[in-house]
């Protein structure tokens, strides 16, 4: 059903399903949920002109971030000495993770016929391939702290957009399941970049809180603070429309259950626009989530 | 003549309560001369429910009941770490485990206004607890292998748990989403802690598809359950996971 055989392929170990039969392909892609969903519609029209991002959006979308995510790790893997010896071992995990992903959000929309975007010119400096623009992530491939500042910045991105992106299909659990299974496995890389980091003397935990230090970064590259960090003291959430959860009544010393605002806002991971309300993801998150992607391409 | 030759249909093995009830119905004469006359020693009596077997109601609230069983496992060993950190754990360790433990105890209290807005009802009896003796929790070895094990356990429970929920419970899945990050943060923490650079590695991620291991509601309960003794959870009248 729907995208398991497409898991149940991969995890044999066996061909990609793009070397399927094209009929075959054409098949599944008329009983699959996904085939269901507007995609016709959305990849016909602007983002902007339509008022909800479709489940194509999504997927192109986080196809975008788990490339640049992979195109990161290749590069910075092919320059000797940039990642110490001891820490290749992990960022090979995480390119493979990378690669899998995408492997896998390409054959979503080709099972369901859509068009695979082409892959983007990344260029990790920010100029966006021309010279003479201004550096906005220095040093980001030549200097291991800041390409570990950078790492952490992608990853978090990365949970946050599926956060975001979680239940854009609720009709399909399996979907579901899957994209929770690829938001678990980028908080487990986040957590280590920032692990990573937090032993070379930087003070940050390996959740996002409000006692991290800041990565500081020039006003022209704001989107990407703002798309993988900003919020993260909320502490406010949503019980229903526009009734917050008064966690004071029960995380609190009388009942011998208190919590710190701090660890509070921990324990919560934000989606691209914290404390959205259902259903996510709405307009603003997708376009909040672009404006960072787009400063690498 | 024997008491099973007399009256095989029904005698002849256990009833369930509801075939019981059913054939109590269909049988009151039968039921009310063997209560009078006292004999059939083996007549079936009701089932007396078992106090120790905790079955999980249907639906949404069975499946907070199961998220709060995970919480209240991964704070009740947090907690006792806390309280009496291993003298080799160092202090960074144990500010880490401190706010893991704030993480949980925020997840337990939450799941149980989802339970019940005002955090009083609660299916379990009070003495319901987490037994955390057969961990080694004096050691910094033991205390990380404990947290670990209860770190990866809740984050291959919860991209199984949210899809069950219906959409009624779409304010609840989209929090509970935001803490399965931070589980899955925990488990790559500690995992890194215990052995550096066993995050995210072949034991929790499958290989094939760079997607975390997941775990039924039926294999974590399983896995919980000698540390719950002497009570039983049933997850049967959970949700089929997908």
């Amino acid at each position: 059903m729907k995208l398991l055989p497409f898991l149940d392929r991969l995890a044999a170990g066996s061909a990609a399903p793009a070397s399927a039969p094209r009929r075959a392909l054409l098949q599944q892609a008329g009983r699959t949920a996904l085939a269901a969903l507007p995609l016709a519609l959305g990849a016909a029209q602007p983002v902007a002109a339509r008022a909800k991002a479709t489940a194509y959006d999504a997927i192109a979308q986080l196809l975008q971030l788990e490339r640049l995510q992979m195109t990161y790790y290749a590069r910075a893997l092919a320059i000797t000495g940039l990642i110490p010896a001891a820490q290749v071992a992990g960022f090979q995990r995480l390119y493979d993770h990378q690669l899998q992903h995408v492997a896998f959000l390409q054959s979503a929309l080709q099972n369901t016929g859509a068009i695979v975007p082409a892959v983007p010119a990344f260029d990790f400096s920010g100029r966006k391939n021309v010279p003479t623009n201004p550096v906005l992530f220095p040093n980001v491939l030549s200097n291991y702290d800041d390409f570990l500042a950078l790492a952490q910045q992608l990853e978090d991105l990365g949970a946050r957009l599926y956060n975001t992106y979680a239940f854009i299909n609720t009709a399909d659990a399996q979907f579901a399941k899957v994209l929770l299974r690829m938001l678990a496995v980028e908080a487990e890389h986040s957590a280590h970049v920032r692990g990573l980091r937090r032993g070379r003397g930087v003070a940050v935990k390996t959740w996002p809180s409000t006692t991290d230090a800041p990565i500081v970064r020039p006003a022209a590259a704001q989107a990407l603070t703002a798309a993988a960090s900003s919020g993260e003291d909320n502490i406010t959430q949503l019980a229903a429309v526009g009734v917050p959860i008064v966690f004071s009544s029960f995380l609190n010393v009388f009942s011998l259950s208190f919590v710190p605002d701090v660890a509070l806002a921990e324990a919560f991971d934000e989606p691209v626009v914290p404390n959205t309300a259902p259903p996510s993801p709405q307009p603003n998150q997708q376009a909040t989530a672009q404006a960072a992607l787009n400063l690498f391409s | 003549m024997s008491e099973h030759s007399f009256s095989p249909a029904w005698r002849a093995q256990p009833l369930g309560r509801r075939n019981f009830l059913r054939v109590s119905a269909a049988s009151a004469a039968t039921a009310a001369l063997v209560a009078t006359t006292g004999c059939g020693t083996d007549t079936p009596e009701p089932v007396k429910a078992d106090p120790n077997l905790l079955v999980l109601p249907a639906g949404d609230p069975g499946l907070f009941y199961y998220a709060y069983t995970l919480a209240l496992a991964l704070f009740t060993t947090y907690d006792k770490i806390v309280a009496s950190p291993p003298t080799d754990l160092t202090a960074t360790e144990q500010a880490i485990i401190s706010d893991m433990r704030h993480h949980q105890l925020a997840y337990r209290e939450l799941i149980r206004y989802y339970i019940d807005p005002t955090v009083k009802m609660m299916l379990f009896p009070t003495s319901f607890a987490f037994n955390t003796t057969s961990f080694t929790l004096t050691t910094r070895a033991g205390a990380l292998a404990a947290v670990q094990q209860l770190a990866d356990l809740a984050a291959a429970a919860y991209p199984i748990l949210l899809p069950l929920f219906s959409t009624a419970s779409a304010y609840p899945r989209t929090l509970l989403v935001k803490a399965l990050s931070v589980q899955a943060r925990h488990a790559a923490t500690i995992r890194d802690l215990r052995t550096p650079g066993s995050f995210a590695d072949a034991t929790v991620v499958d290989t094939a598809t760079g997607l975390l291991r997941t775990k039924t509601p039926a294999e974590v309960t399983a896995e919980l359950a000698p540390y719950f003794a002497p009570f039983v959870i049933s997850v049967a009248n959970l949700a089929v996971s997908v």
